[in-house]
This record gives structure tokens, C-alpha cells and sequence, in this order.
């Protein structure tokens, strides 16, 4: 197999991964993509079965430790006060995502000219637009045009049902002249380009059996593969290698089997989230790069960012059929998105108004909440709380600071022996401020909704599912990974396209502007192939 | 309550006894009639066909209640389990959410609270779209509901 050269060699076959490898297809070069998991079948999702909910904390879990597949690796998450979460297979996470789909701000890519913190972007919003038009149409993202907040977009499907909850939840908005607006979903509202509508079934977060929620197996990957590209499942990469010259030349990864084999390529390309990422750079040490590759700055596995996340629960006196529709995609608001230094804090946050969960998740998150009792008065509670709540989820922005990070840990290890990654995590003093204030704002929100109870917890740790900053863009060598389009500083012929090159993390949920950004990439990528490595 | 005794249920007669007490402590019927005690949906077919990991844990916490939980009237037997819960968070939790993962995929018990019996997919569920003219004074305030240019 090593005389066997690719033109390219994609690591990852999850958002990034499925954009950067249909788009490049329009090259007609011969594009490879590795993926350490397995397709998925639609009839295996738990919403296939009446124990569903069970499932969705064993098999489906979206904690890669719990869930424990040999398609997964383990992540020492002892040092962190967020729990990564994340999903490896065709599709990778937007496997169990949740599809609420918000662009970037245009603020999100200047927040030090705007605010003097952290740092630009070597690009901005008006450099990814076309790409996030392109990575809509793709994905099949509903919405509705005209939100105030953005510059004028257009979704190519009419917005998901607001449904109860989202009616009764905007109202509360309205009452206090705050901002709101039906969300972008990455879910189709009608049918779209062979694929029927959602169907309301309300679990994405443990897989889309109708199809209605746009995974990237089903929306990008049966197009790059009609188109050529070659999708090789159960392939773990452990290193990048390079050659003589300073250029990565494959990898050695395991084979199903766990055969240690060598694939040549004339071009690597990562897109193995936040995490992933860092871990495999970290893993390809050599004499050139005994700290990892393209790690000359240092800055390889720093700057990690999540979204530091709380919840708002408001209880109401009418029935809001909460667990129907879409968990996780009904309406938000950028109220408090944007700074205002008299909040005492810099930068700002989503709300994102969810919906509610199924019987077994009520009945258990009463029960450790002291909300739903066992015994006599289980029924009572369980009937004033089941179907009558609304949430509202604080998706704060996370700026950069290199000692949160993604290392190797010591003696933890994957099935094939490959070292795993450490997370060393803390939430900085502006997150905190941040966040008490939006759920004091989310409280109120839930009141003048008119909820007869509200309650609210924040930060909460097992939330970890945006992965950005560990390999981060910039134009100086000296401080970032790769340049303003992806290309390694250190090494010409490696691309990096997963949220690890985000620079700041916005405060809206990443997988629209980590799918434009692949695009965007892979379009800079072929009107610079006759000088790619220049 | 039914018999939950069957020939190749791999509990003792005694843990069968208590078990039935023990479901019906931490779910008894509802005062109105309307929910079912969990002693009163099959958990024996439960544990058999989708739990089968738990059977043991299940068997020690039983011989933990003693036989004689079954025969204290319901008071004591919830003052009981709630000191078991108190010295056992983590098995407890676990018999807890075994009880009521049972419990509310039962088609009985589903239709009562209103949810779809079985599988969601492929039936779906019906949610209204919802009244976008409820934008109208978010519009209306499109000057101040800005979005922040950065130029």
C-alpha cells in the first residue's frame, strides 16, 4: 500500500470533513477521506424503539466515555469543568447534534478592534457569506429571513414549527421589548432534495431516524461520493508523517482489524474537531517538530473554547405539548449578544429556547432536582411538570486563553493504543459574570412568559460539544497554526478546516460558520492549485 | 397486582415478593385511579427483554430491603426506601431509572399522559407552526434590534 498516493487525504468524515471533501471533488483529483467510526443506520436509532429515552443514555449517549464504542477514543476529562461530548462516525457529531444552526455575528470575527480582547479574525463575515449561503442549501436550513440581527440571509426552507412553547416563550419577549426570532435549523421543514420533512419526533440528540435532520451522511457525503471521493470507514489516524522536505507525506493509521498501515498523500487535510485535531498533531512528534506537528507556536492544543452553557426552566400552567418538535430548535434571541460594558462584561450570549424532554428524562431530572418526587405524590408533580415546560438555554461566548487546553494524557490510551487526549478547562471570571447575568435574564424572560415557576442552573459541565481554538488561524507565524485560509504555517501542504482554527468562539452554536469556513477553504484550496504550497 | 413469578425469572420467590412491593412504594397508583402502580406493568418482561444487565444488581438490592420490606404497611415501606436512597444514591438511581423507564413506555400509561404508545418514529407527533405576526414588534423595533457592524 505505500507506493499507493492520494492526491488528498481528508482525517475525519464529520462537518468539516464532508464539506471540504465535496467541494474539493469538483477537482476531479483523487480525494480519500479516513473516518475512525462507522456509518450509522437510520433503523438503529432509538427513535425506532418505545425505550428510546433509555438508549439515549447508554448507546447513544453523547458522552464518548460512557458510551465507550471502539469507534471512540477516551477523554481525560478530570482537569475540565466542562465534559467533552461528541460523536465519531460518518457524519460525526451533527450525528447527535442538536441542528440549531446560527451564523457567526459579524462582531464574532473583530472582538479585539470592537472590544480590545482576544483577537480578529485574518478574515470576516463578508469573506464566508457565500460560503454560508452554499453550506445552507447544501445542509437544507430552515428559517425565516428578515432577523434584524444579521445582515440579510436567506434560508432556503420556511422556519420549523414554533409550536407552543416557542409562542408562549415570545410573548414573554415581547412583553419586555426584547429581541427574538425563529431560529436557523440545520432540520428540513419541507421536503428537500430527495429527503422527507421532520416529523417532530423531538430526541435529535440521539440520531434522526426520519432523516429530517441534516446529518452530513446524509447531505453531503452521498453527493462527494457520487462525485468520486472515497470514504474509507474503521481508519484510525495516529500520526502525520513528513518527508525529508518538510512536507507531510501520509499517515499511519490502524486498519479495522487494528493493523498498523501507511497511506501516502500529497495533501493532508484535518477535520477532526477541537480535540481531535490538536491530538493527532500532537501525536506526529519528529526531529523537525518534537512538539507536536506545526506546532512552532506553541500554540497547537491552546486556546481552547466551549460555550459555557446554563439553563432557564419555566413551568406553566397550560399544557405546551413540549415533547413534540425538535429539542433543541424553536426560537432564540440576541438580546444580550452583543457588548455592553455596563453589564460587566465583555462580549455577550445567545438564548436559545428549547423545548421540552420525554416522560423518563422528566420523571429522572424531577427526582434529582427534588421537583418530581417517588412515592404519592410522583403522579401530581409529574403532570404539572410533563409537557408544561419551557427552557431557555444561555450559550455564552468563550473567549480564548492558552492555558485552557487539549494535551496527551500520560497512560490513557484508545483501542489501538494511541495516546489520548487531556482537557485542562476553567471558566474565566468574564464567562461567569456572563452567565449569571443570562440566566437572571432567561428568569425573567420565563416570568413575563408567564411561568408559575422558574429555576435555572449554570454553567453545567456535561455540555462540551464546541470544540474550537486548538490550532487556531491568523497571519503571524508566531502566534497561530495555520494562515487565513487553513494552510499551515509550519508545514505547506497540511489544511486544517474544523472548529480548532476558529480564532474567537462567538456565542452562538458553531457547526453553520465550521461548515462555511470548510467550504471557504476548500474554495481557496482550488483557485490556488497550481500554487498551493507557495 | 399480577403474579410476577415465572419459571425462568432469575429472582428467588422471596425478591420477587419484595420487588413487587418495592414498585408499587415507588410508584403507587394515582389517588384518582387514573395512573397505574408500577407493580401493575410488566417489569418481569422488562428486566428480560431490555434489562437483563441489571437482573443482579436488582437481586442485591432486594436482599438489602430483607424480606420483610414486603410486609410493612406503605408508610414504613417508603420511610425504608428512603433511607435506602439516602445510604445507596447510586444503586437506588439506578432502580429508579429502571422503574421508570418500565414504567413510561407503557402503552397504558403513555396514552394517559398524553404521549404516542410505542416507537415515535414512524408516527411523529403535530406541532402548531405558530403566529409569526408575533414578530411584528420585534420588526418594529429593527433599529434598535441591530446587529453590531464592525466597520
Amino acid at each position: 500500500m505505500t507506493d499507493d498516493v492520494v492526491d488528498v487525504l481528508i482525517i475525519g468524515a464529520g462537518a468539516s470533513g464532508a464539506a471540504v471533501a465535496w467541494s474539493l471533488a469538483d477537482t476531479r483529483m483523487r480525494i480519500v477521506c479516513f473516518e475512525q467510526g462507522d456509518w450509522t443506520q437510520p433503523g438503529g436509532y432509538p427513535t425506532n424503539s418505545a425505550n428510546w429515552e433509555s438508549q439515549a443514555f447508554g448507546p447513544f449517549n453523547i458522552d464518548p466515555n460512557v458510551r465507550a464504542l471502539d469507534t471512540d477514543y477516551p477523554i481525560n476529562n478530570a482537569d475540565s469543568a466542562v465534559t467533552v461530548v461528541n460523536f465519531n462516525g460518518v457524519g460525526g457529531s451533527t450525528i447527535l447534534y442538536g441542528a440549531h444552526f446560527p451564523r457567526l455575528h459579524p462582531s464574532d470575527f473583530k472582538v479585539r478592534t470592537l472590544d480590545g480582547v482576544a483577537d480578529d479574525w485574518p478574515i470576516d463575515y463578508d469573506t464566508l457569506e457565500p460560503y454560508f449561503t452554499q453550506n445552507d442549501r447544501m445542509t437544507g436550513v430552515s428559517g425565516l429571513a428578515g432577523d434584524p440581527m444579521y445582515p440579510p440571509k436567506q434560508p432556503p426552507l420556511p422556519p420549523l414549527p414554533m409550536g407552543l412553547v416557542g409562542e408562549t416563550v415570545a410573548r414573554g419577549f415581547n412583553r419586555l421589548g426584547w429581541h427574538w426570532w425563529p431560529s436557523d435549523s440545520a432540520i428540513i421543514s419541507q421536503p428537500y432534495q430527495g429527503r422527507d420533512r421532520c416529523l417532530n419526533l423531538g430526541p435529535c440528540t440521539s440520531g434522526c431516524a426520519q432523516g429530517g435532520k441534516s446529518s452530513t451522511d446524509i447531505t453531503y457525503w452521498p453527493e462527494a461520493i457520487r462525485r468520486g471521493v472515497e470514504l474509507r470507514t474503521r481508519c484510525r489516524v495516529r500520526e502525520i508523517t513528513l518527508n525529508e522536505h518538510g512536507f507531510a507525506d501520509g499517515v499511519i493509521y490502524y486498519d479495522a482489524a487494528g493493523e498498523e498501515r501507511f497511506q501516502r498523500a500529497e495533501v493532508v487535510v484535518l477535520a477532526c474537531n477541537g480535540v481531535g485535531t490538536p491530538r493527532i498533531l500532537l501525536n506526529s512528534v519528529s526531529a523537525r517538530f518534537p512538539e507536536g506537528l506545526a506546532n512552532s507556536s506553541g500554540q497547537v492544543g491552546r486556546n481552547l473554547m466551549f460555550h459555557p452553557f446554563g439553563i432557564v426552566q419555566g413551568v406553566f400552567d397550560q399544557r405546551l405539548d413540549s415533547h413534540k418538535g425538535p429539542q433543541a430548535c424553536c426560537i432564540l434571541s440576541k438580546a444580550f449578544y452583543e457588548t455592553d460594558r455596563s453589564r460587566g462584561f465583555v462580549r455577550g450570549y445567545n438564548m436559545q429556547i428549547t423545548r421540552g424532554s420525554g416522560p423518563l428524562s422528566t420523571a429522572m431530572a424531577g427526582y434529582l432536582s427534588g421537583t418530581i418526587p417517588w412515592g404519592p405524590g410522583h403522579h401530581e408533580a409529574f403532570r404539572k411538570r410533563f409537557d408544561h415546560v419551557a427552557g431557555i438555554g444561555i450559550v455564552c461566548e468563550d473567549l480564548p486563553e492558552a492555558h485552557n487546553r487539549v494535551t496527551l494524557d500520560p497512560e490513557l490510551v484508545d483501542s489501538d493504543g494511541i495516546p489520548a487526549p487531556k482537557i485542562t478547562y476553567r471558566y474565566s471570571d468574564n464567562s461567569l459574570k456572563m452567565m449569571a447575568h443570562g440566566l437572571a435574564r432567561g428568569e425573567e424572560v420565563m416570568q413575563a412568559a408567564g411561568a408559575i415557576s422558574v429555576s435555572s442552573a449554570g454553567p453545567l459541565a456535561a455540555t462540551g460539544w464546541h470544540l474550537l481554538g486548538t490550532a487556531r488561524m491568523g497571519n503571524d507565524p508566531e502566534t497561530s497554526v495555520v494562515n487565513s485560509w487553513g494552510r499551515s504555517h509550519d508545514v505547506k501542504n497540511l489544511f486544517i478546516v474544523d472548529g480548532s482554527i476558529f480564532v474567537t468562539g462567538g456565542g452562538v452554536n458553531p457547526a453553520s460558520t465550521i461548515q462555511a469556513l470548510a467550504l471557504y477553504v476548500a474554495d481557496t484550496m482550488k483557485k490556488n492549485l497550481a500554487n498551493l504550497f507557495d | 397486582m399480577p403474579d410476577l413469578i415465572s419459571s425462568d425469572f432469575p429472582l428467588t420467590a422471596s425478591q420477587r415478593t419484595v420487588l413487587t412491593a418495592v414498585l408499587d412504594t415507588l410508584l403507587p397508583a394515582s389517588r384518582d385511579g387514573e395512573m397505574p402502580s408500577a407493580a401493575e406493568v410488566d417489569f418481569t418482561a422488562y428486566l428480560v427483554d431490555q434489562a437483563e444487565g441489571f437482573v443482579a444488581e436488582l437481586a442485591a438490592i432486594l436482599d438489602e430491603l430483607t424480606a420483610s420490606f414486603a410486609d410493612l404497611p406503605a408508610a414504613a415501606r417508603h420511610e425504608r426506601l428512603t433511607e435506602f436512597s439516602a445510604g445507596n444514591p447510586a444503586p437506588f438511581r439506578n432502580l429508579l431509572t429502571r422503574v421508570y423507564d418500565c414504567y413510561y413506555q407503557n402503552d397504558l400509561v403513555r396514552t394517559r399522559i398524553g404521549v404516542t404508545t410505542g416507537a415515535p418514529f414512524p408516527a411523529g407527533n403535530d406541532v402548531i407552526a405558530g403566529d409569526l405576526s408575533l414578530l411584528d414588534p420585534v420588526i418594529a423595533n429593527s433599529t434598535r434590534h441591530r446587529f453590531r457592524k464592525p466597520g
